[in-house]
């Protein structure tokens, strides 16, 4: 009893000090629930919302469905098969993930519209003039591809790693017992790998959850649509606030589904002899089948939309100056770097303490971080303003003190931007940590403890190295993600400061997507060498 | 235990202090540098345009002047939450916005003083000035019908109004309701022709829409193209846009359509205007003013005109060639600040109606 509130002790106020700076922010938009409801709401309600809840929940669950196909298919080919290309496309196809969903529909609506490459060959070359409708992306199947096709890689590099590691026993004991392959993907690949597959997809669903891109261009109408049409057409931000948090709400539910349907089942393999799954050889028929859908996925989510974008940077080169285009793609990866690398020390201290408290708070509390990623980016944008300009306040002594002449000190300074990405996508770090927490046990630790090495020595001597395919899997995920950000950095960033994305999203959002392909393929380019590098780091001595 | 305890809390503070330090020596650096610059001055700028032209302009101005030009560019409405909040601490010295909607929800909420000069008198027509001073406009585009000239003749065209005869079923092509640019369209009749009839209309669009809204105002261009409608609303400086593309389809597209300037005998065609206001809080005001009378003057309303295809507000200034040659027209007669006062009530209109 007495060891183990001591252990409570450390990592329970790290971690709830952590959680508590996270959730600051958010209060006051949990706050907006209760304020009495504004004379729209009654209009929202009864010609609004009924549609959004629709389209947002038709989005949610194809996209779901189709990631989920396509993510865990890949994951498991490539896992326990060799087959020509495998090992270019082990990490290709995570790429897809470096594209912004609303880049990819600019692009794909460039490629299929009537003055688009495919449109434009037919009717000049062989004088053929389509039917349009076949080729109309701008509407809900539409949406659903875009988001499928460059949100798939959440569920198959997740689930990859994980089948790659961890599926070799049971795999080969059901070869053993004479399975066919299919009786093997069904009956074992699928049960186990669910954890990580309903990790993946859960990802998938908030990020769609959250899109405002993609729907905005399309002209369909979401929750987060919504939000904005409330907030910036009717100018009201308290019913606005009030669909944020109807949104969080569902959120929530999602989560709570998603820890009913993993909570209880940890298949935490705590043998030493954590054997990668040895590959099967395919040939013929078989091996150029699987070759071919590995690459007509990898076309369509990244060499088409990538090409299109090349071609587009080639018809506007020299439009944009190339000096300040350096600047942008720094900016971009410094402040995305520092936020990702702080979201994963963060998510390294609430994970353990969550392990390692075998109270259920310590279970349910860290869940409460992941709401930042539920919550639409703008919005998060006015509580985060609203947070630092009361931190400035209190400040003003201290600058004062300092001998600055200013009242706004760290609300004008990067300090801003960066806490708001740390609250919008720790999510996305600390399901990474949590997985790899959840795969490693705790019976390491519990030995090395035992054999009296402190929390604090064994937390950086066992755990933090058996973690290392998490730790980097996660800064990646997390780095890729925020320089694909766009509300918050709008909103937050100081003067005289522009990253990679916004500078896309301002020529895409006057409808000069062939100006925004230069910073787009830029995107693509630095999460691209991120995906590259943190392949490098966890292929070695895996394979 | 108390020992990895003390060691962790060690390990986040140093983390913390870490980040801190560095981004205080950051700011540390900003502070001085601005007050160095006090001394050269400077202008902060909260803008919802981010057209390459207006850098150009920015640096045109800082070149004659010596005013740094420091900018925040975001979306109209989250840099309004934005002043809103900072309050009188606020940097913001100037706000610049595409819609004079926008301009007119900064002066309802307190957020602009107001800023007079000769200069400014001189360069921007009355009608392009705020009744209380509160903004000015900067340049304007005209919100048109184009039209399939293969298909429509222009004498079958007249008013807005009469696009909701039934003769227009399943031809006629509008973006979404989202778009900023319907809904000061929408609150133009409201303020002309009120509540009922606006909301009449906006039914009889919805009845006679070709397709579902989609897309932006090139996609309506192009789909007029493709055979999908035959009439389509759209911005001037968008198709400015497309007959100067890169892509010889978008000019092949751009090229096909006629262009109308609606409500001739009437009301006159709908305007609608960027524009900027001097922000309450200011603290760099007299070079906010300056800049404001730059950007009016010959030359930057030149420039905005030649880049940009837009309209300019100086009277001054002739419009880009391409404009010239598609004519001069009558503009609506009603203050614009009207379309501010309208804005919600249109958005109301368009989700009874069902224009997506």
């Amino acid at each position: 009893m007495n060891r183990r509130m001591a252990n409570v002790n450390g990592w329970t106020i790290g971690a709830v000090l952590i959680i508590t700076l996270l959730f600051v922010p958010n209060f006051s938009i949990v706050g907006g629930v209760f304020t009495p409801a504004s004379e729209n709401w009654g209009h929202i309600r009864e010609f609004m919302l009924l549609n959004y809840i629709k389209s947002s929940l038709t989005l949610v669950f194809f996209t779901a469905l189709f990631t989920v196909a396509i993510g865990l298919s890949l994951a498991w080919l490539i896992a326990q098969y060799d087959f020509p290309l495998r090992n270019f496309m082990k990490w290709s196809l995570i790429l897809p993930l470096s594209i912004p969903p609303f880049i990819g529909a600019y692009t794909y609506h460039g490629i299929l519209n009537y003055t688009g490459i495919v449109q434009k060959t037919l009717r000049n070359h062989f004088d053929v003039t389509v039917n349009q409708t076949y080729f109309d992306i701008m509407n809900v199947p539409g949406a659903i591809f875009i988001y499928t096709i460059f949100l798939y890689p959440y569920v198959y590099m997740i689930t990859r790693i994980f089948l790659s590691n961890q599926a070799a026993s049971l795999v080969e004991s059901a070869r053993t017992l004479g399975k066919g392959p299919m009786e093997i993907f069904l009956k074992v690949i699928i049960p186990i790998s669910r954890i990580s597959v309903i990790g993946g997809v859960s990802l998938v669903i908030l990020e769609v959850l959250n899109d405002y891109g993609v729907v905005k261009y399309f002209g369909i109408q979401t929750f987060s649509t919504a939000i904005f049409q409330t907030w910036f057409g009717l100018g009201d931000l308290d019913s606005s606030i009030k669909l944020a948090a109807c949104l969080m709400g569902i959120v929530i539910f999602i989560l709570v589904i998603e820890w009913v349907l993993r909570g209880g089942k940890k298949y935490s393999f705590s043998s030493t002899k954590l054997r990668p799954l040895p590959l099967v050889k395919l040939t013929g028929k078989k091996a150029a089948l699987v070759s071919a859908y590995t690459l007509v996925i990898f076309t369509i989510a990244f060499l088409i939309p990538v090409l299109q974008l090349l071609d587009w940077v080639v018809l506007t080169f020299g439009k944009v100056p190339m000096e300040e285009v350096l600047t942008y793609t720094k900016n971009s990866i410094i402040v995305a770097g520092i936020a990702a690398l702080l979201i994963i020390f963060f998510s390294l201290v609430i994970g353990n303490f969550s392990r390692i408290t075998k109270h259920k708070f310590a279970k349910v509390l860290p869940k409460l971080t992941v709401l930042g990623y539920s919550i639409p980016g703008a919005v998060i944008a006015v509580a985060v303003v609203t947070t630092f300009i009361a931190i400035d306040r209190y400040l003003a002594p201290v600058y004062q003190f300092l001998g600055l002449d200013s009242e706004l000190v760290l609300s004008v300074s990067l300090v801003m931007l960066i806490s708001a990405y740390i609250i919008r996508f720790f999510a996305i770090g600390y399901n990474s940590i949590e997985s790899g927490y959840t795969k490693i046990g705790t019976d390491f630790r519990d030995a090395s403890r035992m054999l009296g090495v402190s929390s604090l020595r064994t937390f950086f001597k066992i755990d933090i190295p058996m973690m290392k395919g998490a730790i980097i899997s996660g800064f990646i995920l997390t780095f890729v993600d925020i320089l694909k950000e766009i509300p918050l950095t709008l909103i937050l960033r100081p003067f005289n400061y522009d990253t990679l994305a916004t500078k896309a999203f301002q020529y895409a959002s006057d409808e000069k997507i062939m100006e925004a392909s230069q910073a787009s393929l830029l995107i693509v380019g630095v999460s691209a060498i991120a995906i590259f590098i943190f392949n490098k780091l966890l292929g070695e001595g895996r394979e | 235990m108390k020992k990895s305890l003390m060691l962790l809390l060690a390990s986040l503070l140093l983390v913390l202090a870490a980040c801190g330090n560095s981004t205080k020596q950051s700011s540390d650096a900003g502070d001085n540098e601005n007050q160095k610059k006090n001394e050269k001055s400077e202008v902060n700028l909260y803008t919802s345009r981010h057209y390459d032209v207006d850098n150009e302009l920015y640096k045109k101005f800082e070149d004659e002047t010596g005013i740094k030009v420091n900018v925040i560019k975001g979306e109209a409405d989250e840099l309004i939450e934005r002043i809103k909040r900072e309050g009188t601490a606020t940097k913001a010295d100037l706000f610049l916005t595409a819609d004079v909607g926008r301009l007119y929800r900064a002066k309802e909420q307190g957020l602009l003083q107001a800023v007079s000069s000769d200069i400014l008198s001189k360069q921007i027509p009355e009608k392009f000035r705020d009744s209380d001073d509160m903004w000015v406009g900067l340049t304007k585009r005209a919100r048109i019908l184009v039209y399939n000239k293969d298909k429509v003749k222009p004498e079958e065209l007249s008013t807005y109004e009469a696009l909701t005869d039934d003769a227009w079923k399943g031809r006629f092509l509008v973006r979404s309701s989202e778009s900023v640019y319907n809904q000061s369209l929408l609150a133009s009749f409201i303020e002309i022709n009120g509540e009922e009839k606006a909301k009449e209309w906006a039914q009889g669009i919805v009845n006679n829409m070709a397709r579902s809204p989609e897309g932006g105002d090139r996609d309506q261009a192009k789909a007029i193209a493709a055979g999908i409608g035959d009439v389509a609303i759209m911005n001037t400086y968008y198709l400015g846009q497309m007959l100067n593309s890169q892509e010889p389809e978008e000019v092949k597209v751009a090229e096909q359509l006629g262009i109308f300037f609606p409500n001739q005998e009437t009301t006159g065609t709908h305007v609608n205007i960027s524009g900027a206001g001097v922000v309450k809080g200011s603290k760099n005001a007299d070079n906010a003013l300056k800049l404001l009378e730059f950007l009016t003057g010959e030359e930057a309303q030149f420039t905005f005109a030649e880049a940009n295809y837009e309209y300019p507000v100086n009277e001054d200034v002739e419009p880009a060639e391409l404009l010239k040659s598609w004519g001069e027209f009558k503009e609506q007669e009603i203050p614009l600040t009207a379309l501010g006062e309208n804005n919600a009530k249109a958005i109301m209109i368009f989700n009874e109606v069902g224009w997506k």
